[in-house]
């Protein structure tokens, strides 16, 4: 049912506008500029690369289910929602999610508690040597550094790091069952995890929704961590380097320097050898993450006015039409104006 | 002194395991050895005892990553600190530090593909080494099971002016010994062979007429003997049917293969050696690095590949030393469907064809691989083969493969037809002799089951569902 709602809740907000791909690329965060525009034109941050490991037949079972169904109706180019899928998405709660900001890392920042709440559970015993649940080597070694700075062996550090996550975990917000998944997903002496398979059984709920609620649950407890990051001292640390504070691919981040630094995108093109299509397209993923990038240096405030109202007349953010009815704007400065226009005309 | 009183000295222990103290004679004298023991019989003392001896590095040529990292992991939870893996998972910086203090290390292991690196081998040729080993030394052999490629490059290594070599495996044909002989370069090794018999296991087989009689059986028997025991199957898919059969009649079940999440195949190896799990139904993907004493069956839900394997996985029962059963199921045309995956695992000759066009187009062949052509595993033995010889003769190389394979499997089909003893067989075609039958024997020397297995006792574990406040307080504080 929650991948249902995912599905749908996408669907709905890229019917008529986007294939029927469109969502998986997004739940799979496929870092292309079409799918990373889309990001910010329809806002749909809370859903990128939620599901990094979903296979294409996955996704095309559910779409084909929709579809029998009657939840909605694949049109020529596109797709649209039928009222009774409408009232699905109405009948149920959205899960507070955080793709854009976590991007996949909140599976770190787990690994990282998991191997080092596994760490202390065999110390408290005296049991120094298990087999450890992560076989990364950058994981292992971040959680040995961890471990001997806190001073482990003392036993202090156990305590500590429980209270925080009792804490911390209590006030994240999000249902107790969600919690209840992720702490069913650590391990500890003579008290191994369960599989998805498990909890999904003793949850009857599919394998897939149990890891969705995972994920949300992660995003809200990162959260929490994060902004009282004085009070869970152990856990902030956990959490270094976890969320994306300037989410841009590599490559538009080198752009973006020589951007800052005054260069024109003709210059850019030139020295990076890229397209300037392409460099075009890191400037709006920078517009996209960025409230103060300078959107005005490329389009009149007169022309942004102008696409916004176009949207409104033909309902519709697809760049083919605005670009047929206002011919003298660019593709570039059309999706900067979809992308950025709301936030520089109120 | 004594080699008893070495061995209390340095580990702690009054006596020898069968087979030891011979090869670490022999390998004291300077001669080269071949060790055959069973797993969990002490391998690795072989040449720990010589190192400290002898005081020199020893070099362990090991073929697989993981394992090779989780016996220096091991050495240094004992204690042993002078332990280094040489493989591909350091980084530049690592490797060269590595490298530079070689010489301070006692225990060297290293991967064939980064011993034939020429920094890595002049390095080495300058240290002076107790002993080379060549861990799972069958896997030189392509008539092994577990061929690899990359370890007949070791031969190349080894110079004339060499410490003694050290050839480990639990299992070899005389096929696989002479090709460790010759690969090797061993002069006229010393060789201990222990036998391959385990005498607590008995050797039980079902012939049923389908498939779904089989299945039948199965379930019945899981339901009313007592475990915990490891059900072997052929496929992802099987496994997961098994498992959701056994978990619908209630009892303690889980699939494990390869295309589960590796998080989860860590709880339900932890699951199993805690008890918390009564059966593990699974593909030949589990076994390597659990250790579970305990385990009282073992069943094959088909014919395993060749008899090799077959003995690994039957060998993962009754490490105890209690008795134990393993049950071979079989039903009319399960050979079909192993010769079909046999075939599969090596490069067609389409795949060969396609390797000489990339050449000839100037595309390095790895984008076949990329490209999604060829398994990892059957482009990593192509390679290898192309790079040596012309197209049609790699060709003829492969069909000899193939017809090899086949002709294992007809091995273990020919063992499961016969009417004699499965021992007896089992132990022949290791070319070894069987000294004494224990009673109940196997199938067809009549096994009274009910003196081996337990009738289920109906755990009925209430399922204590803890909220996760609990749970947590339990892992870490491990109080109520």
């Amino acid at each position: 049912m929650i991948f249902r709602y995912l599905v749908l809740d996408i669907l709905k907000i890229l019917q008529k506008e986007r294939t029927i791909s469109s969502p998986y690329h997004l739940l799979k965060g496929k870092r292309s500029g079409q799918t990373i525009q889309d990001v910010g034109i329809f806002r749909l941050h809370p859903y990128f690369g939620i599901l990094p490991k979903l296979s294409r037949n996955k996704y095309d079972e559910e779409i084909q289910n929709l579809v029998e169904q009657h939840f909605i109706h694949i049109t020529k180019k596109s797709f649209q929602l039928t009222e009774k899928g409408l009232r699905f998405l109405r009948q149920h709660e959205p899960l507070p999610l955080n793709g854009w900001q976590y991007r996949g890392n909140e599976h770190i920042f787990f690994s990282r508690l998991s191997l080092i709440v596994q760490s202390l559970s065999h110390a408290r015993e005296e049991v120094m040597s298990f087999n450890p649940i992560q076989k990364d080597e950058s994981v292992q070694q971040w959680v040995r550094s961890f471990l001997i700075k806190n001073h482990y062996k003392s036993g202090l550090l156990a305590h500590n790091l429980y209270d925080e996550m009792l804490q911390s975990l209590g006030r994240a917000k999000i249902s107790e069952q969600a919690k209840e998944i992720v702490v069913k997903r650590l391990t500890g002496i003579r008290m191994p995890g369960f599989t998805w398979e498990q909890i999904s059984r003793e949850l009857e709920m599919p394998e897939l929704d149990v890891q969705i609620m995972y994920v949300a649950c992660l995003h809200q407890w990162l959260n929490e961590i994060l902004v009282g990051k004085g009070q869970y001292p152990y856990l902030f640390e956990m959490a270094q380097d976890i969320r994306v504070e300037v989410p841009l691919t590599e490559s538009a981040y080198h752009t973006v320097l020589l951007f800052r630094q005054g260069y024109s995108i003709e210059q850019i093109s030139r020295i990076r050898k890229l397209k300037k299509s392409t460099i075009e397209d890191h400037l709006v993923e920078l517009a996209i993450n960025d409230p103060s990038f300078p959107i005005e240096r490329f389009i009149k405030r007169e022309d942004i006015e102008q696409v916004l109202k176009a949207v409104q007349h033909y309902q519709s953010k697809k760049l083919k039409f605005l670009h047929e009815a206002l011919p003298h704007l660019s593709y570039f400065q059309l999706r900067l104006a979809l992308v950025r226009g709301e936030t520089v005309c109120n | 002194m004594q080699l008893e009183q070495l061995l209390q000295k340095h580990f702690g222990y009054p006596s020898f395991r069968p087979g030891q103290k011979e090869v670490i004679e022999q390998l004291l004298n300077g001669r080269d050895t071949i060790a055959l023991l069973p797993t969990g019989m002490g391998k690795s003392l072989c040449y720990q005892l010589p190192a400290y001896i002898l005081n020199k590095p020893v070099l362990i040529i090991s073929p697989l990553l993981s394992l090779m990292q989780d016996q220096v992991d091991q050495m240094k939870q004992f204690g042993e600190k002078r332990a280094v893996a040489l493989n591909s998972f350091l980084n530049r910086q690592q490797k060269q530090h590595v490298m530079n203090s070689l010489h301070n290390f006692r225990f060297i292991f290293i991967s064939p593909e980064m011993l034939v690196q020429p920094q890595v081998k002049n390095r080495l040729n300058q240290l002076e080494l107790a002993l080379i080993v060549v861990d799972e030394a069958h896997c030189i052999s392509q008539w092994g099971f577990d061929f690899r490629p990359d370890y007949l490059k070791i031969g190349d290594v080894l110079k004339e002016n060499r410490p003694p070599v050290l050839a480990l495996s639990a299992t070899a044909t005389e096929k696989v010994l002479e090709d460790i002989r010759r690969f090797l370069k061993m002069k006229e090794p010393f060789e201990y062979i222990h036998s391959v018999d385990r005498p607590n296991i008995r050797y039980g087989k079902k012939i049923f007429p389908s498939k779904e009689e089989k299945t039948q059986w199965l379930l019945n028997h899981v339901s009313h003997t007592q475990g915990p025991g490891i059900i072997y199957t052929r496929s992802r898919k099987r496994t997961d049917e098994i498992a959701s059969l056994l978990l619908e009649l209630g009892l303690s079940a889980s699939s494990y293969h390869g295309g589960k999440d590796a998080e989860d195949r860590q709880f339900i190896q932890q699951q199993f050696i805690e008890g918390a799990l009564d059966w593990i139904v699974a593909t030949n993907a589990f076994g390597m690095g659990v250790h579970k004493a305990d385990v009282r069956q073992i069943i094959h839900d088909t014919m395993p590949s060749n008899v090799a394997d077959y003995m690994q996985e039957v060998g993962r029962a009754g490490r105890d030393g209690k008795d134990a059963v393993a049950i071979l199921l079989y039903s009319d045309g399960d050979e079909e469907v192993v010769r079909f995956i046999a075939g599969e695992d090596l490069p067609n000759e389409a795949q060969m064809e396609l390797y000489d066009e990339y050449v000839r187009r100037n595309i390095h062949p790895k984008e076949m691989m990329h490209n999604g052509l060829i398994s990892e595993t059957s482009f990593r033995v192509l390679h290898y083969w192309m790079g040596l010889y012309p197209k049609e003769q790699v060709k003829s190389i492969f069909r000899q493969m193939v017809m090899e394979k086949y002709r294992s499997i007809n091995d273990m089909l020919s063992i499961i037809k016969s009417e004699g003893c499965i021992r007896e067989q089992l132990v022949h075609y290791f070319g070894q002799k069987l000294e004494r039958k224990p009673e109940h024997c196997c199938e067809h020397c009549g096994i009274d089951y009910g003196e081996f297995l337990l009738p289920r006792t109906e755990t009925h574990l209430k399922k204590k569902t803890f909220t996760w406040q609990i749970r947590l307080r339990q892992i870490l504080l491990g109080t109520d």
